[in-house]
C-alpha cells in the first residue's frame, strides 16, 4: 500500500503545485493588552511576543528584542486571528458544476489574490479562510485554506501550504437541481445523493485495487498486466477513504446529515465535518460522536424550502452536545463581522466569552486541521492576531489591527478609501454585480438551469 | 491536412490545365495574372536587414522565392523585375507568432442523442488534439490580406475549438493557388476556456482534464511499449486524443496555451511544472506582476499586439471633485502601466514575439507606436516582428531576416517602419510580390515631398458659422520635432477687433486634424475644440464650444514658400 501510494502521488503529482514560496514573517511585541487565548484563559495586562512569525512569549513585562517594533495595546484587546471555515472569497471560479462527482477539480488552481474581499476580512479580523468549491455537486472539489497575506500577486502565497488537504461535498436541494431537474441525470433526489456517494466511494475501492494490483504484479517475472486507466476523480476518493482528505459537506437537514453519517461508518471514513448544518440540532449526539463537528450559521435560514426548520440555538445546542462547532460566513459581507455572529451564541444559547470565541477561532481549526498551528494564542503557535477597540463580542467592537504571521495587513489608522490591487485601465467604474447576496455557493452554474426562473426566485447557498 | 493537401494538388492540376502546363507551355496565360517572371530586384533602398541594422542603401535580388543577394554591385540578371527603391525602406517580412486569420470558425459537433452533459465525447468538449489547424485554414479570407497588408508575411495559425482546439501550423500569408504550408504539427493549441455546458466547464474542470489527459497520455505510451515488445499483452486502447497528444509528451513539440493575464500565466506554468512539457505562452495582456517568473522560468512569450483602449482615461473630466479624482489617478496609473509592460519585459530581457490573435489587425502598428512611445525601443520592437518568433518557433534557419537564402519574405515601406507617416507599399511573402496602394494624403505642408503624408504646419484661414453669424480668422501651425505648436486668432467676444490665444492639444492621427484654445468671453472661460478632416490644402470638421454646442468650420492653408519648404 505503501509504495502504491508513493507511485500514485508522484504519478498524480500530488505534491503542492506550487513551490512553497517564502511567504513574510513579521517580529512585533503587543504590550499591555487584555489578551483573549481562547484556549488558555483571558490575561490582563499581557505582552505577546512574535518573531518571525511564531509567538515566542506570552506574559507580563516582556521587553522587545533589537529590531522588534512594539505596540501598546493598553485599553485594547488581543485575540487570535478569526478563522472562517466556509468562504469563496478570493476564487476566480467556484462551481465546476457539470458533473455529480468532480472530486479531481483543485480550488488552488483558481485563487486569486487580488480579490477585495481579501482586504475586507482582514478589516473583519478574518485572517483564515477556508476557500470551498460551491455546492452543486454531491463530491465537489477540493478546497483551499487561505491566509490573507494581502498584498501579494502570487496565488501560491496566501494559500496555506501547511493545511491538509479537504474537499467539498453536499446534499439536498443543490446537487438535485443541477444534475437531477436541471440535467436529467442522477441524483435526482436526496437518495440519489446518497447512491452516488456509495457508488463513487465503491468505484474507487475498485480503483485503488486495480492498481494495487498492477503495482504488485509489475515487478514479478513474466509479468502481463499494463497500467491501468489514470483517474485522478477516484484517486481522490481513494484518499478521502485513506483519511488524507477532510470533507466539508454542505448540508441542512436532519435525515441527510445521518444519511452521510452512516455513508462515511460504512466506509470508515473519519475526517467529516458538515456546513450549514441547520437541522445539525436534531442529530447533535451523532453528529457529536460520529464526525468533526458542523460549521453553522448564526442566524440564517429560511432562503429555500430544506432551510426553513431552523433556530438561532443550533450552535450552542451542537456545542453542548460536545460537537466541535464553529459560525462561518459563506459570504463577503458577513465574513467582515463573524465577531458579532459568534455573540450571538450568547443571546441564543448562553455561550460563555470563550466558547463563543472559540466557534471563529480554535473550533473551525480544529475543522481545518490547522489548529495544531493557528486558533489561539499559544507559545509557539503562527501569529495571527487581531487587535481590537472594545471586547470582540460587543456590539461596540472594532478590528484596530490584523497581523498575519507577525506581519501587520490591516491597520485602521492607514485604511486608504482604494485599497485595490488591480484596476482596470479601460473601465472608469468597475461593473459590480448586483445580486441579492453576495453568497456564491452557487456562482457558475447559472447556465445549467432550464430556466430563468430557476435562476432568479431560490437563494443559492 | 491530407484533404488540403488533395484539394491543393487538384487546384494546381486545374490551374495547371488552365495555363496550359505552366512550365512546359509559360507563354500561354489566358488569365493574365501570372507573373511574368519570378525574379525581382527592389534596387538602392534604405534596407534594414535585421534589427540591429542602423539601415543601408542596398538592392535585394530574390528569384523564387529565395532572397539571392543584397548588396550594392549585384549582378541583376536579365530577367529581374526592377522595381525602384530609392525613396524605400526594407524589412525583414513580419511572423506573427500566432494568429486566426484565415482560420474558418468550426461549427460545433453535433450532439449525439444520448449525450450526458457530465461525461461528453472529447470533440464535443473541445478536446481534439488530433485536428490540424491547416485543415481549417483558407489563405483567400479577407483576415489574410489585412494582416498581409499590416507586413505579416509568416505565422502559425491557431486551429480553432475548446481547451485542446489541435495542431497549430505554420504558413506563410501567401498565393490563393498554393497551400502556403511551410510545417504543421508545429504545436498543441491549449486554453484554460471551458466547454459551455458541460464537463469541463470552468478553468477549474479544464485544468483537471489537461492532467487527465496528459497523464493518460503518458500511460498509453507505455502500454503501447509493453505491448510492442512482449506476447500476452491486452491491447493498449488507442483515442484520437491519446494519439494527438503523444508529441506533446514526447517532448517532440510545445504546448502552446493561450493566457490572458498573469493568474492565468501562474496557471499554465503551474502545469507546466506539474508535467513537465515544452510551454509557450501566447496573447498575454496584462503581465506585469510576471515579468520576473517569465523571464525566470525561461518560458517563450507572445504578446497580444494590442494597448488597451484609452476612452476611459479620456472620457476623464476635469471637474471631477476629489476623490474621483483619485479613481482617476488609479485608471490612467493602470493604463499607463499597460502600455508600458512590453518595454519592462525588454528591459527584463525577455526576447518576446508578438501574437496577433484576438486584435484588431488595424490597429496592429498604432498599438505598436504606444508601446514604443512607452519605452519600448524600436529595435526590440522590430526583433519582436522578426527574429524572435522566427526563434521561438524554430525557422530563423530560414526566416527573420533579411540575407542570402532566406526565404524572400520583406515588408517595403515609404518611410521607417514605425513612423505614423509611413504607409507600407509592397509586401513579398515567399517571393511573390503583393503590392497595396499608397494614400495621397496632401501635397503641402513640411514633409510635403509628395509621398503622400497630410501636413498641417502653415498658415490657415479658417471660417465658422455660429448663431451669432460667421466669423473668420487665421491659425497656425508650426512642428518642433515631433510637437506642433501654434496660435489662432479671432473676433474678440469681449470687445472689439482681434484676440489670438495658443492652441492645445495639436494632434494629428491619419487625416484628422484636431486641437483646442480657450476663449475669454466676459470673465467667462470657454474651452473651443476644433476637429476636421484635412484633405489636400483644405480642412472641413466642426468647432466645439462648452456648453454651446457644435459649429461648422473649414480652412484653408496657405501655400507660402516657408510652410512648403523641406527640413
Amino acid at each position: 500500500m505503501k509504495k502504491l501510494s508513493y507511485i500514485l502521488a508522484a504519478l498524480v503529482g500530488l505534491s503542492m503545485q506550487f513551490a512553497i514560496a517564502q511567504t513574510p514573517k513579521g517580529s512585533i511585541l503587543i504590550k499591555n493588552a487584555t489578551v483573549i487565548t481562547v484556549t488558555k484563559g483571558t490575561l490582563e495586562n499581557t505582552d505577546v511576543l512574535v518573531q518571525d512569525g511564531i509567538i515566542r512569549r506570552i506574559g507580563q513585562n516582556i521587553s522587545a528584542p533589537s529590531g522588534v517594533q512594539t505596540i501598546d495595546a493598553s485599553g485594547k484587546y488581543v485575540m487570535p486571528g478569526i478563522i472562517d471555515a466556509h468562504s469563496h472569497v478570493a476564487l476566480d471560479v467556484v462551481n465546476e458544476a457539470t458533473a455529480p462527482i468532480v472530486a479531481e477539480v483543485r480550488m488552488k488552481d483558481v485563487v486569486n489574490p487580488y480579490e477585495i474581499g481579501i482586504y475586507r476580512a482582514l478589516a473583519g479580523g478574518v485572517t483564515v479562510s477556508h476557500a470551498m468549491h460551491g455546492s452543486a455537486n454531491v463530491v465537489g472539489g477540493q478546497n483551499a485554506t487561505l491566509k490573507h497575506r494581502w498584498g501579494s500577486s502570487n496565488p501560491a502565497d496566501i494559500i496555506m501550504q501547511d493545511a491538509p488537504r479537504t474537499i467539498k461535498f453536499a446534499l439536498g436541494e443543490n446537487p438535485t437541481r443541477v444534475h437531477g431537474r436541471g440535467n436529467g441525470i442522477q441524483p435526482r433526489s436526496r437518495m440519489g445523493v446518497e447512491a452516488i456517494l456509495r457508488n463513487g466511494f465503491s468505484e474507487a475501492l475498485q480503483y485503488k485495487k486495480r492498481w494495487a494490483d498492477y503495482n504488485a504484479a509489475k515487478s514479478q517475472k513474466g509479468n502481463s498486466m499494463v497500467a491501468p486507466e489514470f483517474d485522478e476523480r477516484l484517486q481522490t476518493l481513494v484518499d478521502i477513504l485513506d483519511g488524507k482528505i477532510i470533507i466539508h459537506c454542505h448540508s441542512y437537514r436532519a435525515d441527510e446529515i445521518y444519511m452521510l453519517i452512516n455513508v462515511a461508518r460504512d466506509f470508515g471514513i473519519k475526517k467529516l465535518v458538515f456546513q450549514h448544518t441547520n437541522e445539525g440540532f436534531k442529530v447533535a449526539p451523532e453528529i457529536a460522536e460520529y464526525t468533526m463537528g458542523a460549521s453553522v450559521f448564526a442566524d440564517w435560514w429560511a432562503y429555500k424550502f430544506e432551510v426553513y426548520y431552523s433556530t438561532a440555538f443550533n450552535a450552542a445546542i451542537l456545542q453542548k452536545n460536545g460537537a466541535i462547532t464553529s459560525i462561518n460566513s459563506d459570504s463577503a459581507e458577513l465574513i467582515r463581522h463573524l465577531y458579532h455572529e459568534a455573540a450571538k451564541t450568547q443571546r441564543y444559547g448562553g455561550m460563555t466569552d470563550d466558547e463563543a470565541l472559540a466557534m471563529i477561532t480554535i473550533n473551525p481549526a480544529k475543522q481545518l486541521g490547522i489548529d495544531d498551528k493557528v486558533g489561539s494564542l499559544e507559545v509557539g503557535k503562527q501569529a495571527d492576531i487581531v487587535i481590537f477597540e472594545g471586547h470582540p463580542l460587543s456590539s461596540y467592537a472594532i478590528p484596530q489591527m490584523t497581523f498575519v504571521d507577525g506581519v501587520k495587513y490591516f491597520d485602521i489608522k492607514e485604511d486608504k478609501d482604494d485599497q485595490r490591487q488591480q484596476v482596470s485601465a479601460t473601465e472608469m467604474v468597475e461593473p459590480i454585480m448586483l445580486t441579492e447576496e453576495n453568497h456564491r455557493c452557487m456562482q457558475d452554474t447559472e447556465y445549467l438551469f432550464e430556466t430563468a426562473n430557476a435562476l432568479f426566485s431560490l437563494h443559492n447557498h | 491536412m491530407r484533404k488540403t493537401l488533395l484539394k491543393a494538388s487538384v487546384m494546381s492540376i486545374m490551374m495547371g490545365g488552365l495555363f496550359g502546363l505552366q512550365t512546359v507551355f509559360g507563354q500561354s496565360d489566358p488569365t493574365g495574372k501570372k507573373p511574368i517572371t519570378s525574379t525581382y530586384a527592389i534596387t538602392n533602398a534604405t534596407v534594414f536587414a535585421n534589427p540591429s541594422s542602423e539601415g543601408s542603401k542596398a538592392t535585394v535580388l530574390i528569384k523564387d522565392g529565395v532572397i539571392k543577394g543584397v548588396g550594392n554591385n549585384l549582378t541583376l540578371p536579365a530577367e529581374a523585375k526592377i522595381i525602384a527603391g530609392d525613396s524605400l525602406f526594407i524589412y525583414p517580412g513580419f511572423i506573427d507568432g500566432a494568429s486566426n486569420a484565415g482560420i474558418n470558425k468550426q461549427e460545433p459537433p453535433k450532439r449525439p442523442d444520448n449525450f450526458v452533459s457530465s461525461n461528453p465525447p472529447d470533440e464535443i468538449a473541445g478536446i481534439t488534439p488530433w485536428k490540424s489547424a491547416i485543415d481549417q485554414f483558407d489563405v483567400s479570407l479577407s483576415q489574410v490580406d489585412d494582416l498581409r497588408k499590416m507586413g505579416f508575411t509568416l505565422t502559425q495559425i491557431i486551429p480553432d475549438g475548446g481547451m485542446l482546439s489541435g495542431k497549430t501550423a505554420l504558413v506563410v500569408l501567401g498565393e490563393k493557388n498554393s497551400t502556403n504550408l511551410v510545417k504543421e504539427n508545429v504545436a498543441l493549441n491549449a486554453s484554460l476556456n471551458g466547454a459551455r455546458g458541460m464537463y469541463p466547464g470552468t478553468t477549474l474542470g479544464v485544468m483537471a482534464k489537461f492532467r487527465d489527459v496528459y497523464k493518460n497520455t503518458q500511460l498509453t505510451k507505455e502500454r503501447q511499449a509493453t505491448f510492442a515488445s512482449n506476447t500476452g499483452i491486452s491491447r493498449p486502447e488507442l483515442t484520437p486524443t491519446y494519439m494527438g497528444m503523444m508529441d506533446v509528451v514526447d517532448g517532440k513539440i510545445p504546448v502552446i496555451f493561450n493566457v490572458e493575464n498573469d493568474l492565468e500565466v501562474r496557471r499554465a506554468l503551474s502545469l507546466q511544472k506539474e508535467l513537465g512539457f515544452q510551454l509557450i505562452l501566447s496573447g498575454l495582456k496584462e503581465y506585469d506582476n510576471v515579468i520576473d517568473l517569465i523571464k525566470s522560468s525561461g518560458t517563450r512569450v507572445l504578446i497580444q499586439l494590442s494597448v488597451p483602449d484609452d476612452k476611459a482615461i479620456k472620457a476623464q473630466k476635469d471637474d471631477a471633485n476629489e476623490s474621483v479624482k483619485a479613481q482617476y489617478a488609479r485608471v490612467k496609473e493602470a493604463y499607463d502601466k499597460a502600455i508600458a509592460q512590453a518595454a519592462k519585459l525588454e528591459k527584463a530581457g525577455v526576447a518576446f514575439a508578438f501574437t496577433t490573435s484576438g486584435a484588431k489587425t488595424n490597429d496592429l502598428m498604432k498599438s505598436l507606436r504606444t508601446m514604443i512611445e512607452a519605452g519600448l525601443s524600436e529595435k526590440a520592437a522590430l526583433a519582436a516582428l522578426t527574429t524572435n518568433p522566427a526563434s521561438i518557433l524554430g525557422v530563423s534557419r530560414f526566416a527573420g531576416s533579411i540575407e542570402t537564402g532566406k526565404m524572400a519574405n520583406l515588408v517595403i515601406s515609404t518611410g521607417p517602419i514605425f513612423q505614423e507617416e509611413s504607409q507600407i507599399k509592397h509586401v513579398v511573402v515567399d517571393g511573390n510580390i503583393f503590392d497595396y496602394e499608397i494614400k495621397e494624403k496632401k501635397k503641402n505642408g513640411a514633409n510635403g515631398n509628395g509621398n503622400g503624408s497630410v501636413s498641417i504646419v502653415g498658415t490657415w484661414d479658417y471660417n465658422s458659422q455660429t448663431p451669432a453669424g460667421s466669423s473668420g480668422g487665421k491659425f497656425v501651425i508650426s512642428k518642433e520635432g515631433s510637437s506642433y505648436s501654434g496660435t489662432i486668432t479671432y473676433q474678440d467676444p469681449s470687445g472689439s477687433g482681434q484676440a489670438t490665444s495658443p492652441l492645445k492639444d495639436i494632434s494629428l492621427s491619419g487625416s484628422t486634424l484636431s486641437f483646442s484654445f480657450d476663449v475669454n468671453a466676459g470673465g467667462m472661460n470657454l474651452t473651443v475644440s476644433v476637429s476636421g478632416d484635412v484633405s489636400g490644402n483644405s480642412m472641413d470638421g466642426s468647432m466645439n464650444i462648452t456648453d454651446f454646442g457644435s459649429f461648422p468650420i473649414s480652412a484653408t492653408l496657405n501655400p507660402t514658400l516657408i510652410a512648403n519648404k523641406k527640413p
